[in-house]
């Protein structure tokens, strides 16, 4: 039924955040077409403990791609190649007998090596802390049904909520950007009469944090919308932009 | 000896958490934040109590083992969360929401703990509903509702199949506001390894910074764990990766006492295992049942194709047993039958632990553009990890474990027996009783979180003396920092020669042959001295790679599984105490002749609650038990014939 | 609320000010070519028209100021971008590669910065050369002295390697706004997702209608000697 697949790896090695990093190559001879990408990675630390050797870091939970850990650089392209997928949804009869791979980390200067293939996303926390909220008080809500939203509106909402911070457009992104991750939380937060309250101080202080942290300039290159496992439209940018001007017009 | 005082309040059941609320001690506003509170977990139940205690004023200290608080596991589940809000007047109401989960969970909770969890479902929906939580709406653009797990009432708000992750993330949010203000301290990738405590009371916590492997001393008034379940004890289960019972185990060690812990449910649906490299299982809602019939080959190994395989060959094992309910058993029915079949041998695939889900009937009569209208994203999902269409080949699927009920005791304050040490959501074992209903995990969460927790912790906090501090110096302290760093020290230095996972994968095997689906006395005596020797073996032949001060993943993991030992001796221990079937818990000598569990509410009806008492080679439990009084409904068999 | 200033320096300032200023030196293209055309008109219409800017006197000024603003402004927002990415960025990967499917990221969009630097350069000899480049005095039809910048024109495009360095160089300036012209409108936020379709297909056709317009007069110059028959005597 299913044959095993050899497969050349090649990924980064870095001790720690401040060690000097390096690739480090590898080949699997065990890799079975219905594994997931992360389960080859999984084949890959037995053998390297087997040898005695560190087995390889790389962020992961879930592994059926909706708490976002997982966020590995694949051949080039975050996630790897398949369409809204992240890459523990990925499987390895996407590849080929004798495939090589190339795996590194998210590269960006706001996500810093902690080890391996793994980062440190708090920016990302930062950014919501600056203002991906509604700031509603547990117990003071009012009955649910009492504002009625649009279905519509709720179903954009939900569009741009779905976005799990795997920061997949960070990494894809030319110029590191973060834009699409700070967009989708203040578009779905704008959609809604509960977020609409604090619309404007919310999207300046969340693009404020954004750029603080040290994520690049947006170029509307839309590679980050291509990469994302959860297909979220640069449209959210869009709304952003839209969003500012309003807030500073009105000030 | 141990009191087991569950301190439910007086009066008729609709009263009792209004009065408690209003006989509760406070502590006033200005005195607040003189309290620390150590939460650990930022799931539903953790992240909800974060925000909403620092909301008060209470000086919160947050801990996550992943590396921000949105990731924690509540995210993945799928399908909604119930409230009795009648919206679509179906005629649902707290009493039934209750009536409905006590019956769930086949008698064995307590009726005012599920009361309660009924009485402020709604506030939930309220709640989530100002947080911004995109919940699912008709073109009125009022909330819409659904029938979930067989309900006779359409009580689940959803948000399409993600509905865990819009109300984790409605919490992270409120979560991370009270970060920005200061009302919390915030610590992610920090694991915590042992609970401190002082004159008897929970006073803090030691954790391991796992990027640094720095072991830190943390003190509070009060300690709160809401570290979700543990069924990863079965190596593989639909549990994240790094879902894991140490923060409750090492609790229990230091006098918690943990009940329950046999009581597991399976989902029916999921994806089976492909093979050893396999890590964790996908589950797939169990609306397919809905318009899929479940089926083997009559013939031991027959490998045709299935759609090469005539009618008369096929054994549609749940059609022919249960006539009436047909694919629509409830999940144990459908799991337990699901493994009974593959136990005969008739299980298809490579390894033989998977049964056919078909749709091929169901294509013929509503044609393909209806049943993709209807389950398309599923048949994408599923199509996408077994790499076949299910659209002209029957899915393959098997059980697999999805929740625990069982966790650590506590009472209707969900404090722990240890005064200061609280349990919730996931980690508790409070409000589901032997089977947890569909769409009720996620309510349970955010119930005690956002609604009693709060409330709770003031009654136990005005008590304490505002400002007292022993300081981390304190040999309390430093006696747990010592014993969570021999703890991996002495990991680190076995040096053997098997993995940890390897070691993970047995003992799940193990835990899934004879304390999984159903169980047997000489299967669960069996399971424990597997347990036992496999136990013996890993603590001197397992090999544990890399260092201590660094991140170290497999570190991480071989603590975890070091607990999971222990921890499934006892599941052991407790299912061979319950000499009879209730819920998810099938004794194969307490079932009738077609094999429905008999309850025995005579000398069964109360909570096994275990303290332990040592570990040396042997794990030594004593059991209390806390009886079941119900007072409010009438204990009934369930059947599906 | 953030200041002007502080939100001109804000990512999304800088973003809408880059589309902003684009947009004002596209519309200033579309001016510029009307009169590029002057050149077929009739046989003194090229320096009436020129001579006619030129008499504007203090008007022209400020809208040469107003111009060379945009262009500044443009080039150094399009330039800290850049340098802003590296920063962003400061170690890069050994392999990188575009998704496809919705990603914009093309020939244009990867070069903006190339482009739009050789653009700049362009710019300082295209001025040098037709706005203050050396040209004889002839009379006007009604005995007026005028520049003949027309006979400039048409002695550069006729010379080869002017006439093909301009087709060069407006080839890169297709290719910036081929990226450039649709990002501009998403840049100010006017596109969503539906007509983001439509408004990338509308900057299409505009970018290709207004640079075949541009190399069209270089091309024919050159092609015909000067001696075309479009070119009015």
């Amino acid at each position: 039924m299913s044959t095993n697949m050899t497969i050349h790896l090649r990924y980064w090695r870095q001790t720690s955040p401040t060690a000097r990093g390096y690739f480090e190559n590898r080949t699997i001879s065990t890799v079975n077409e219905h594994m997931s990408f992360l389960e080859m990675l999984d084949v890959l630390n037995e053998e390297l403990q087997l040898d005695g050797a560190e087995p390889l870091e790389f962020d992961y939970d879930c592994r059926e791609g909706i708490c976002g850990s997982c966020n590995l650089v694949i051949n080039g392209q975050a996630h790897g190649p398949k369409k809204g997928t992240a890459c523990c949804q990925l499987h390895m009869r996407n590849y080929s007998d004798g495939d090589h791979i190339t795996i590194e980390p998210p590269r960006a200067s706001a996500f810093p090596v902690i080890k391996d293939l793994v980062v440190d996303r708090s920016a990302f926390d930062r950014i919501i802390e600056a203002g991906g909220y509604v700031s509603v008080k547990t117990g003071s809500a009012q009955e649910a049904n009492a504002i009625p939203i649009q279905k519509n509106d709720a179903d954009q909402a939900f569009d741009y909520a779905a976005c799990i911070g795997c920061g997949a457009c960070v990494a894809a992104c030319p110029n590191a950007s973060a834009s699409l991750f700070t967009s989708a939380k203040i578009s779905h937060l704008s959609h809604l009469p509960q977020g609409n309250v604090e619309r404007s101080n919310r999207v300046v202080a969340m693009v404020e944090q954004m750029q603080e942290e040290g994520f690049g300039d947006c170029s509307n290159f839309g590679e980050c919308e291509a990469v994302c496992p959860k297909e979220i439209s640069i449209a959210a940018i869009a709304d952003t932009r839209r969003d500012y001007v309003r807030a500073v017009i009105q000030g | 000896m141990i009191s087991l005082d569950a301190k439910i309040p007086d009066g008729p059941l609709e009263k009792k958490w209004s009065r408690h609320k209003k006989e509760m001690k406070l502590v006033a506003p200005n005195n607040r934040r003189k309290y620390e509170i150590i939460i650990v977990g930022t799931g539903l139940a953790g992240g909800a109590a974060a925000a909403s205690m620092a909301e008060m004023g209470y000086k919160v200290k947050s801990f996550c083992i992943q590396d921000s608080a949105r990731r924690a596991h509540s995210i993945a589940a799928q399908g909604g969360i119930n409230a009795s809000k009648n919206y679509p007047n179906d005629g649902d109401s707290v009493w039934r929401l209750f009536y409905d989960t006590i019956k769930g969970g086949d008698y064995r909770s307590r009726e005012a703990n599920v009361y309660r969890l009924a009485e402020v479902s709604n506030n939930i929906i309220d709640q989530a509903v100002a947080q911004g939580v995109p919940f699912a709406r008709e073109y009125s653009g009022l909330l819409a509702n659904r029938s979930f797990g067989g309900a006779q009432v359409s009580r689940t708000f959803y948000a399409r199949g993600q509905t865990g992750q819009q109300l984790l993330l409605g919490a992270y949010q409120a979560m991370m506001r009270q970060v920005e203000l200061g009302g919390i301290k915030y610590y992610t990738r920090h694991e915590m390894l042992e609970v401190v405590i002082i004159d008897g009371k929970a006073r803090g916590i030691i954790t391991r910074d796992l990027v640094t492997g720095e072991i830190c001393q943390h003190e509070a008034d009060a300690v709160i764990l809401a570290t979700g379940g543990y069924g990863n004890v079965f190596y593989l289960s639909t549990n994240a990766k790094n879902s894991n019972v140490t923060a409750a185990w090492r609790a229990h060690k230091k006098g918690a006492l943990f009940a329950n812990p046999s009581f597991v449910q399976v989902h029916p649906t999921c994806i089976p295992v492909s093979g050893d490299y396999q890590s964790k299982l996908t589950l797939m809602s169990e609306s397919l049942r809905n318009d899929g019939r479940v089926w083997v080959p009559r013939k031991k190994g027959d490998d045709r194709h299935p759609n090469d395989i005539p009618e008369d060959e096929r054994l549609y094992y749940l059609e022919e047993k249960y006539p009436s309910f047909g694919n629509l058993v409830p999940r144990d029915v459908a799991s337990r039958n699901a493994k009974l079949v593959c136990d005969k041998g008739l299980g298809i695939g490579k390894t033989g632990l998977a049964v056919y889900l078909d749709f091929r009937d169901a294509i013929a009569r509503d044609g393909k553009d209806m049943i993709s209208a209807k389950y398309g994203n599923l048949f994408d999902m599923y199509a996408n990890i077994a790499g076949e269409d299910p659209y002209t080949r029957p899915m393959r699927i098997f059980p697999a474990v999805h929740y625990t009920m069982g966790g650590l005791w506590v009472d209707y304050n969900l404090m722990t027996n240890i005064p200061g040490l609280f349990a919730a959501g996931e980690a508790n074992f409070s409000d589901h009783g032997a089977n947890r209903l569909g769409a009720s995990a996620l309510m349970q969460g955010l119930s005690d979180g956002y609604f009693v927790l709060p409330s709770t912790i003031g009654n136990y906090l005005a008590d304490v003396k505002p400002g007292t501090r022993y300081g981390t110096d304190h040999e309390a302290f430093d006696t747990a920092a010592k014993k969570a760093q021999e703890a991996i020290d002495r990991l680190l230095n076995i040096n053997g020669k098997r993995t940890i996972i390897d070691f993970h994968r047995t003992l799940g095997r193990i835990v899934w042959d004879k304390i999984g689906i159903s169980r047997t006395k000489e299967g669960l005596e069996g399971a424990i001295s597997d347990i036992r020797s496999l136990r013996e073996e890993f603590w001197t032949n397992v090999y544990v790679p890399g260092e201590k001060n660094n991140y170290n993943k497999y570190l991480e993991f071989a603590g975890r599984v070091a607990d999971f030992f222990e921890l499934a001796e006892l599941m052991a221990m407790d299912a061979l105490d319950r000499a009879e079937s209730c819920g998810c818990h099938l004794r194969e000598e307490f079932q009738t002749e077609e094999g429905e569990a008999i309850r025995n509410d005579k000398d069964y009806s109360y909570v096994s609650a275990w303290e332990f008492k040592d570990r040396n080679g042997v794990l030594e439990e004593a059991l209390h038990k806390e009886e079941l009084n119900f007072e409010f409904v009438e204990l009934k068999q369930r059947s599906y014939k | 609320m953030p200041t002007i200033i502080k939100a001109l320096q804000s990512q999304v300032g800088r973003k809408l000010m880059t589309g902003i200023t684009g947009i004002a030196l596209m519309l200033f293209l579309v001016v510029h070519l009307a009169g590029n055309y002057a050149i077929f008109a009739s046989a003194e219409a090229f320096n009436i028209y020129t001579k006619t800017l030129e008499s504007l006197g203090i008007l022209l000024y400020m809208a040469e100021a107003g111009l060379l603003f945009f262009v500044l402004y443009h080039s150094f927002l399009g330039i800290s971008i850049w340098l802003g990415k590296r920063k962003a960025r400061s170690a890069g990967y050994e392999v990188y590669k575009s998704r496809g499917g919705v990603s914009r990221q093309n020939l244009a969009s990867r070069s903006m910065i190339l482009s739009g630097l050789t653009i700049l350069i362009f710019l300082v000899v295209h001025i040098w050369s037709f706005k203050f480049g050396e040209t004889e005095m002839i009379m006007s039809a009604d005995g007026e002295p005028m520049r003949d910048l027309r006979q400039l024109v048409i002695d550069s495009f006729t010379t080869w390697y002017i006439a093909l360095g301009y087709v060069v160089v407006l080839s890169l300036i297709t290719l910036h706004l081929f990226h450039g012209a649709w990002s501009a409108f998403t840049s100010l936020g006017v596109t969503n997702k539906n007509n983001t379709q439509a408004f990338k297909f509308g900057a299409y056709i505009f970018t290709i209608v207004l640079m075949l317009g541009f190399i069209f007069i270089p091309v024919y110059i050159f092609a015909t000697g000067g001696m075309g028959s479009l070119i009015a005597y």
